[in-house]
């Protein structure tokens, strides 16, 4: 009996984690934020403390900054039905046995390395000479990752940009709703999207 | 499945079967390739990514 049914029984689905990702300093903490207010449990673990340069937090959890060392990421299983941020470098360290439905921020890479800068410089950490280089290299790395994702068949991706979430909060909070597939709570996503941290945009970075 | 194969010797091939278990793989084959998938990504552009990396390390988002 416990052979047919074992023969019979349907496999089960892989487990589904929700994941927020990007460069560094794209949005992904506020999109995790919108993520935690619609309804989605927020994986993190609160080790990185809010500060100047992300004042509503991180959002980060240490196991994920240690995935490319980690032999067992079996606990991932248990990240079903959570969100989670996970960098866009360490997006191939995601193991195939979970499926991931990605929220990808895009923001303009001038805007990007200017904030990193200023994050460098607070922590104290060299920053590298050539802002023109390192956006160059950011972009072929974007380019990488965005292409060997559209190969992955247990990743599914939706691409917004930064700014374009500051612009109008409930039009992506739409987006992400849809996409995720979630009853999530769309006022209460737009109403932590705050305008005054859009503090490097592009536009004041010419005229500076 | 169907796809090209791929010989491993048999000691290889016990290791690869022991730590795809251990590591929570649902296969060997699917242990394999995601093992290859980021060998690849490590040798293309193998320069810039080292670069990226130290960035990260430096705005504390890897160890």
């Amino acid at each position: 009996m416990a052979f047919f049914k074992r023969i019979f029984s349907r496999p089960q689905p892989p487990p589904e984690v929700f994941v927020v990702s990007g460069l560094p300093r794209s949005g992904t903490s506020m999109m995790m934020k919108m993520l935690e207010a619609g309804g989605v449990p927020a994986l993190t673990d609160g080790i990185r403390l809010a500060d100047t340069d992300n004042p509503k937090g991180y959002y980060e959890l240490e196991q994920i900054k240690d995935l490319a060392k980690q032999v067992d990421k079996s606990w991932l299983k248990d990240a079903a039905g959570h969100c989670v941020k996970v960098i866009s470098e360490l997006l191939i360290e995601l193991p195939p046995f979970c499926r991931y439905r990605v929220i990808f921020m895009n923001r303009d890479l001038h805007e990007i390395i200017a904030s990193q800068n200023r994050m460098l410089q607070r922590r104290g950490e060299e920053k590298a000479d050539d802002d023109e280089a390192m956006i160059d290299l950011f972009s072929r790395h974007l380019g990488k990752i965005k292409d060997w994702l559209r190969r992955q068949s247990h990743f599914r991706i939706l691409y917004l940009d930064y700014g374009g979430v500051l612009e109008d909060p409930p039009g992506n909070a739409r987006q992400v709703k849809e996409f995720l597939g979630l009853d999530l709570d769309i006022e209460l996503m737009a109403a932590v999207c705050d305008p005054a941290l859009y503090r490097n945009r592009r536009s004041r970075l010419v005229s500076q | 499945m169907f796809g090209p194969k791929i010989k491993l010797d048999k000691a290889l091939y016990q290791k690869v079967k022991e730590y795809s278990k251990l590591a929570g793989y649902s296969s060997i084959d699917e242990f394999v390739a995601h093992a290859l998938e980021k060998e690849v990504a490590k040798l293309e552009d193998a320069e810039s990514e080292e670069e990226i990396k130290k960035r990260l390390k430096g705005l504390g988002y890897i160890s």
